[in-house]
């Protein structure tokens, strides 16, 4: 999969890449407007990631650009611009999604593979994890040839993970993830423990094995050993 | 009190008491004046008959008897008032009278001139008649001159003052007032212009510092916490006391985001930049963020009811919508205890958030203030309330706090006050956001 990052802030840039790298992304940055405006022009794209502030020009006219040349691209915007005016704004002229600065690493990955999942497979995408397989689609898991019933929850805390495998995904990012941004953490650690602790109990009635790892003090993992 | 009607008070108890002085000095003056006058015709006629009784007349006998008596019995001598009968009218008049010894043929008697004082309480009458028109024609003309003078001479103050209630910085422009001829209301005038210049400037120097600080600390921001979350994922973070440490750092970077994203949402409210309205679908919405906060709910075991019973139509800014309900809801899971109830009430007139909770103690009004915690050591920056109040005095909502001491219930209250509702047209749903923006 083939990402463009747009960012003007070079160690931002520089995390980015590394971490959409090593979830195995291709990535591509480019620094400012008129760069990013020619990558664009010049090579197809699965996915954009644009930051609205650059210094150069402004990231909605990039999303302009791409519509007006009907790309099949992805668009998602992160922005340090908290203002609900521009995610509208954003929104309106056709992009997908819209993450505010600062966000969790797992939450822009979770974010661009269902950006990626609705627009290029239609239902035929599934993701195998182990002896775990789920269709995104259809919302349906299978542990070992047998379907899984979850909550609404417990099915997004699993697709968070298998969105990051082999990451440690942070207490705050899942909590942040399952319940919006402004949930306080001291509750919402209490609610992902009960979440996580139904979807262990689940897998392993149905005989999968442990791969949720707890990391201590700092959040779980979805181990791939 | 206008301060014209205050100085016409003063005006009118002067006049008052100046007209009550001059009509008595009138009056006495006049009365003593005229009185002298009499008692002069009196002597004259007094010596007169003298002369004629030395010069060996007799006493003429007068056609009014009423005006002279003669009398052979000692009477009390000198000045003296006295009603008489007049055969005419039949009525007492009063008069004065004069009384003195007069040898008449070696024969001692005593006489006794009078006049009638009518005419002179007649001129009395009219003298003072004319004084009293006059004063109370004057006294009616200051109140009349001072009250065309308040309407006319103050109207240029009336008018600054009706600008100045219409004024508000985020308007971003300088008060404008018409040219006005009193130095006075044209300094007053001055003062404000340039007063206002100053606001304006000043206040378009802070909303560019907010956005401008809002900007660049988030970057920085972002940077921190993208790289405290790959530093994580370093396998010498297997180590849990590394892990505890960078775990902390990135909680505390996080909290710092959270902060700031609320303070710069606290500050665009306050510059007025949500302009932008459209139809709100206050049910659909309240529906939304409940399911949202449902399973929060169910973890700390709380009851989390909703009576929709009406909807409001309310013209507002979608994200500030949100933001109103999904802090008011979150203000009741965060201020209660386990296995207690939230009761949220939407009605065409208010929104009302019931919850239980632990007793609280202090002034209500000071829960809305920023920073204000219910324990201190909470990792919420406490701006959940301050917002929902900036939002309601944006929109010209009342929001209030009451506590029922019996069960411990805290209620919050959101009325739509009457000028913040518009009729609106249907159909349009609330805009769908990615996120809560706080």
């Amino acid at each position: 999969m083939k990402l463009l990052l747009i960012e003007d802030e070079a160690s931002l840039r520089n995390t980015l890449v590394e971490y959409l790298r090593q979830a195995g992304y291709v990535c591509e940055v480019a620094g400012g407007y008129h760069q990013a405006l020619e990558k664009i022009k010049l090579y197809q794209y699965d996915c954009v990631v644009l930051d609205l502030t650059l210094p150069d020009g402004t990231g909605l006219d990039i999303l302009r650009a791409l519509k007006v040349d009907g790309s099949r691209a992805g668009v998602l915007i992160i922005s340090a611009r908290a203002a609900l005016d521009d995610r509208l704004t954003g929104l309106d002229l056709g992009a997908d999604d819209y993450l505010t600065k600062p966000f969790h690493l797992a939450e822009l990955n979770a974010r661009l593979r269902a950006i990626i999942r609705r627009r290029q497979f239609q239902g035929s995408h599934h993701i195998a994890f182990r002896d775990l397989l789920v269709w995104p689609e259809q919302a349906e898991v299978f542990v070992r040839e047998q379907p899984l019933v979850l909550t609404r929850k417990e099915y997004d805390l699993l697709l968070f993970l298998l969105a990051n495998p082999n990451r440690v995904l942070t207490k705050e990012a899942i909590a942040e993830h399952l319940c919006g941004d402004a949930v306080d953490s001291a509750d919402s650690f209490d609610f992902i423990y009960t979440h996580l602790k139904n979807l262990r109990k689940k897998l392993q009635e149905k005989g999968a094995d442990n791969y949720i790892r707890t990391m201590y003090g700092v959040g779980y993992k979805l181990s791939t050993e | 009190m206008k301060l014209l009607a205050k100085t016409n008070r003063y005006y009118l108890l002067l006049t008052t008491v100046l007209f009550i002085v001059a009509s008595a000095v009138l009056y006495y003056g006049l009365f003593g004046a005229l009185q002298h006058e009499v008692e002069e015709q009196l002597v004259n006629r007094r010596v007169y008959l003298e002369r004629r009784v030395q010069d060996g007349g007799n006493l003429p006998t007068s056609p009014f008897e009423y005006q002279m008596a003669v009398s052979p019995r000692p009477q009390r001598i000198g000045y003296g008032d006295t009603l008489l009968l007049d055969p005419h009218e039949q009525e007492l008049v009063p008069h004065r009278q004069l009384t003195f010894p007069l040898r008449v043929d070696n024969k001692l008697v005593w006489v006794t001139l009078r006049k009638s004082l009518v005419e002179t309480e007649d001129v009395l009458g009219v003298v003072l008649g004319v004084m009293v028109s006059v004063l109370g024609l004057l006294l009616l003309g200051v109140i009349l001159i001072n009250r065309w003078l308040g309407q006319w001479l103050w109207a240029p103050f009336r008018n600054t003052l009706r600008v100045l209630r219409g004024y508000g910085v985020q308007q971003d422009q300088v008060l404008r007032f018409p040219l006005t001829t009193t130095d006075e209301f044209a300094e007053l005038n001055q003062a404000l212009t340039l007063m206002s210049q100053r606001l304006v400037a000043d206040y378009e120097a802070v909303r560019e510092f907010t956005a401008n600080a809002a900007h660049e600390t988030q970057t920085p921001l972002a940077i921190m916490q993208a790289q405290l979350e790959q530093l994580l994922q370093r396998p010498e973070l297997e180590n849990p006391e590394l892990a505890t440490l960078v775990s902390e750092l990135y909680g505390a970077t996080l909290r710092l985001s959270r902060l700031h994203q609320a303070l710069t949402l606290l500050s665009s409210i306050e510059n007025q930049q949500f302009k932008q309205a459209s139809h709100v679908r206050l049910d659909r919405l309240v529906e939304e963020k409940v399911a949202h906060f449902e399973s929060l709910a169910d973890v700390r075991q709380l009851a989390l009811r909703t009576h929709l019973s009406g909807v409001p139509s309310l013209q507002m800014h979608p994200g500030l919508a949100d933001s109103l309900v999904h802090n008011l809801l979150q203000n009741a899971i965060k201020h209660n205890h386990r296995g207690g109830t939230i009761d949220v009430k939407l009605t065409p007139t208010h929104l009302e958030v019931r919850n239980t909770g632990p007793t609280v103690t202090g002034d209500p009004a000071r829960f809305f203030e920023r920073f204000r915690k219910h324990q201190a050591a909470s990792d919420s920056p406490g701006l959940g309330l301050s917002i929902v109040q900036q939002i309601c005095q944006y929109y010209g909502f009342a929001v209030r706090y009451d506590f029922e001491p019996t069960g411990c219930l805290h209620t919050l209250r959101v009325d739509f006050a009457p000028p913040a509702l518009f009729p609106a047209p249907t159909g349009e749903g609330v805009s769908q956001l990615g996120q809560p923006q706080f």
